[in-house]
């Protein structure tokens, strides 16, 4: 489009940065570590979960790409599987502190005695350790391969003769199996992950949200990407504000999917009004974190909302991007409004690590990021959708 | 829209012009007359007509008590054929509206007759709570109007949102199933001989002549309804869900149901879609129209909503165990293996089992396997809602006040006369008006030729 075409982004300067900024600021963490390990862990995990979201999100963006087709797709896919790779080449890795945490962070890790009322015998038994640690490797295991599998095929597909179907074939296949497997592993894992750190609540709702959340913070994340990568050869010559059109109306999907799926689990819980559920909601609805869930309302779901029905917003990359960024920072306020009260159920606690671990984290996820993106061609070569698109202009 | 189609992957058979498109459409009403096949069907639907009337007769005359419904399942066969059958309206309105605003272009064939089927379900549906009122003159009563007796509807009854959620939904798939058929309307009217025929056509018309003008303003129209019926997809099937969930009866009271209950609908819909398209397709020669890669997407998307279905199985369950409360630990346990266990397993075999078959694609491009599996997963997603309402219902806190739920004959009469009704009025649509939209079908000619000098 406007861009000048010539050069190339300095990834590699960009990835420095975020290394140092990272290694920073998880080092002060690691520091306080040995003066508030309970807060610690804390951090970490909401940190962990913001970066787990975003490469998640854009494995199962990828996939529904695969299965839908869509000139959006072919754009995003590059950036999104760069970042969907990140779950095996850091975020694997980044799990291993919780492990030494769980007491910290789970009551059911704790022995009897410290817990007190003990767990119905099947949670008991779920919410095992050593259960749960087997059904975590098994989450990311599954990952791993899918992961692993789609991108080398993709790649395989650069290297391929124009018209050859076969990767892409391969890759639809793989995507159909791995929605469910994405759909079903994500709910399970933030079961174990976030759910259980209040153990006496369930909602079967639960995990469709987390399925969405992901999906929107990748989705937002890529569009920024998209936006740096427009100056460059060669998404400068295929871009059009059309194409971002396309972004805002799946951002504006993944928007409304959050606000519904959200609003039908409060609707239902409050109109319930038993002990078992309300008990999430009256520490998270009232008081200092209702003002936070009402930030909420507005700025993950009112405002992006209204900015995205305008078609001005959505085929202006700045704006669009600008709406993105803010989503991603409601990202990390809804983790925030869903984790946090497990710990302080009565008032909202910012500490000052719930900022620096998730930029901590998110410097070396960066990092990762954009080694892997420079290694591929921003665009995929030969995907036998997409020949008429690339090198012609639209 | 993906560039390199392949040709097994066609919207429109090749070799169509504008007339032949029109021809063979408006020819089906005009010309062709009542085929043998028609006749037959229509005389089926017809004698499930009388059915109804005859269940309907009896209820009157005795009143609600001649259903199996009593306390504690209050709510029997009634409330299941309501939920599953405004559940398969959802289709149509995601073929007509979503599919539009997505620019799916195979949408194009398919519209006008799953808009149909989306109004007639509807309107089987509304019999149910209507007949259920035990006293369906009064149904103005849910209305909130000022009146002389100084009440209101309760607000907070989910039941409420209903009336509500469905008449505006019952109002909208109208409004744009007629505004699709008023270009066809000026076609018929054109094509038409005889001269009374000519000023039905052309009444229903509203003068329609085809200038630039009316094209603008109906495209506009249409894309203004769909963007308004495209959250009437989600929202109908979410009130319903509220219905239960706002209950805190086990096995209702679960917070996954909306999401779970559009996409069930959705499942069903599109059954349904493909049960009515496959035998159209080969009793009017319409394989031209309606073509392998039609079915091939419905199944796809009956596969998606099925695993979504799937998915909110398996968390109810897992839920039930997990959340350690032992009344819901129980009305799982009694669906496994309580009085009703064959009607859930029968469930689980049709809406779990059964879909995995569209996994394959030679089995998403064999017609009448679909047709097939198709059938199977209405029965399964009425067997849902009957698990869903009879099964929460007949055990839940108290077990003293357990009790059985039987269909008596007059449920049986009312449900399969809903059928009828449904046959009734599709019969009658596909002998009188334009079964698939012929001018979008001329756009469709128009876009694939375009297509085709470009390659």
């Amino acid at each position: 489009m406007n861009g000048n075409g010539s050069g190339q982004p300095n990834l590699d300067r960009v990835g420095r940065l975020a290394l140092g900024v990272g290694v920073a600021a998880l080092i002060l963490c690691a520091l306080e570590w040995r003066a508030n390990p309970t807060q610690f862990f804390r951090s970490y995990l909401l940190g962990y979960m913001l970066w787990l979201a975003v490469a998640l999100g854009s494995f199962g963006i990828v996939m529904l790409h695969h299965q839908v087709n869509g000139k959006w797709g072919y754009l995003l896919r590059r950036p999104l599987e760069a970042a969907a790779q990140t779950v095996w080449t850091l975020m694997v890795w980044l799990f291993i502190p919780f492990f030494f945490g769980l007491p910290r962070l789970y009551s059911w890790a704790q022995p009897a005695t410290v817990a007190g009322e003990a767990l119905p015998p099947f949670k008991s038994a779920y919410l095992s350790v050593p259960f749960w640690v087997g059904r975590t490797i098994g989450y990311f295991a599954a990952w791993v391969i899918f992961i692993y599998l789609l991108n080398r095929w993709s790649w395989r597909q650069d290297e391929q003769g124009d018209d050859d179907r076969r990767w892409l074939g391969k890759m639809k296949k793989l995507s159909a199996a791995g929605l469910v497997l994405y759909g079903f592993t994500v709910t399970f894992a933030v079961v174990d992950w976030i759910m259980s750190l209040e153990p006496q609540f369930f909602s079967t709702i639960y995990g469709m949200i987390y399925i969405v959340l992901p999906a929107l913070a990748a989705m937002a994340l890529a569009t920024i990407v998209v936006r740096l990568l427009a100056r460059y050869d060669p998404v400068s010559n295929v871009i059009t504000p059309l194409d971002f059109n396309d972004f805002g109306n799946l951002l504006l999907v993944f928007v409304m999917l959050w606000a519904y799926l959200s609003f039908d689990q409060f609707l239902i819980i409050w109109a319930g009004n038993l002990q078992d559920e309300i008990p999430w909601y009256t520490s998270r609805a009232a008081g200092g974190w209702g003002a936070v869930a009402l930030v909420l309302v507005l700025f993950h779901f009112a405002v992006p909302f209204v900015l995205l029905l305008s078609r001005d917003v959505k085929r202006r990359m700045t704006a669009l991007s600008a709406v993105a960024a803010l989503l991603l920072v409601m990202t990390w306020v809804d983790l925030f409004w869903l984790i946090v009260p497990a710990f302080h159920p009565a008032v909202p606690s910012l500490h000052w690590m719930d900022i620096v671990a998730p930029i901590g984290i998110g410097g070396l996820w960066v990092w990762r990021f954009t080694s892997q993106l420079k290694q591929r061609p921003f665009l995929p070569l030969h995907d036998p959708r997409f020949e008429g698109v690339y090198g012609h202009g639209e | 829209m993906p560039v390199g189609i392949e040709p097994q992957d066609l919207e429109l058979a090749p070799g169509h012009n504008y007339g032949t498109v029109t021809d063979k459409i408006s020819d089906i009403v005009l010309k062709e007359g009542t085929g043998k096949w028609w006749k037959a069907g229509f005389a089926v639907a017809i004698a499930l007509l009388i059915v109804f009337h005859y269940g309907v007769v009896l209820l009157m005359t005795y009143g609600v008590g001649v259903w199996g419904v009593n306390i504690p399942v209050a709510w029997g066969f009634a409330i299941t054929n309501f939920v599953w059958w405004i559940g398969i309206g959802h289709a149509g309105t995601l073929i007509s509206a979503f599919l539009l605003l997505m620019r799916q272009r195979w949408r194009t064939s398919i519209n006008r007759f799953a808009e149909a089927m989306t109004i007639f379900a509807v309107a089987c549906a509304g019999m149910f709570p209507l007949l259920h009122l035990g006293r369906p003159w009064l149904f103005y009563w849910l209305f909130p109007y000022p009146d002389t007796m100084g009440t209101w509807p309760q607000f907070r009854s989910p039941l409420v949102w209903d009336v509500f959620a469905v008449s505006t939904y019952l109002t909208v798939s109208i409004l744009f199933w007629y505004l699709g058929l008023i270009p066809d309307f000026g076609t018929m009217r054109d094509k038409a001989k005889s001269r009374a025929v000519k000023i039905v056509y052309g009444i229903l018309s509203w003068g329609w002549r085809g200038s630039a003008i009316h094209w603008e303003r109906y495209e506009m129209a249409g894309l203004l309804l769909a963007g308004i019926s495209t959250p009437l997809v989600v929202s109908v099937h979410t009130v319903v869900s509220f219905d239960f969930t706002i209950a805190i009866v086990p096995g209702w009271h679960s917070t996954i149901f909306p999401p779970y209950f559009v996409a069930g609908a959705i499942y069903s819909g599109f059954a349904m879609v493909l049960t009515l398209a496959i035998p159209l397709r080969r009793w009017y020669h319409l394989e031209d129209f309606v073509t392998l890669k039609h079915l091939d997407n419905m199944a796809k998307l009956m596969l998606a909503t099925g695993m979504i279905v799937t998915y909110a199985y398996v968390m109810e369950t897992f839920m039930a165990f997990y959340s350690g409360n032992p009344y819901d630990r129980y009305m799982m346990l009694n669906r496994f293996f309580g009085p009703y266990a064959a009607v859930f397993w029968t469930l689980i075999g049709c809406n779990l089992i059964a879909p995995q078959a569209l996994w394959f694609r030679r089995v998403r491009r064999s017609p009448w396997l679909l047709f097939v599996d198709a059938l199977i997963i209405q029965t399964g997603m009425w067997l849902e809602r009957f698990v869903i309402i009879v099964l929460s219902l007949h055990r839940d806190y108290l077990p003293s006040a357990w009790g059985m739920y039987y269909p008596t004959k007059v449920d049986w009469e009312v449900f399969l006369g809903t059928i009828g009704l449904f046959l009734t009025l599709f019969y009658l649509f596909v002998r009188l008006l334009p079964m698939i939209s012929m001018s979008e079908l001329r756009h469709l000619v128009h876009k694939t030729q375009a297509e085709e000098v470009k390659a």
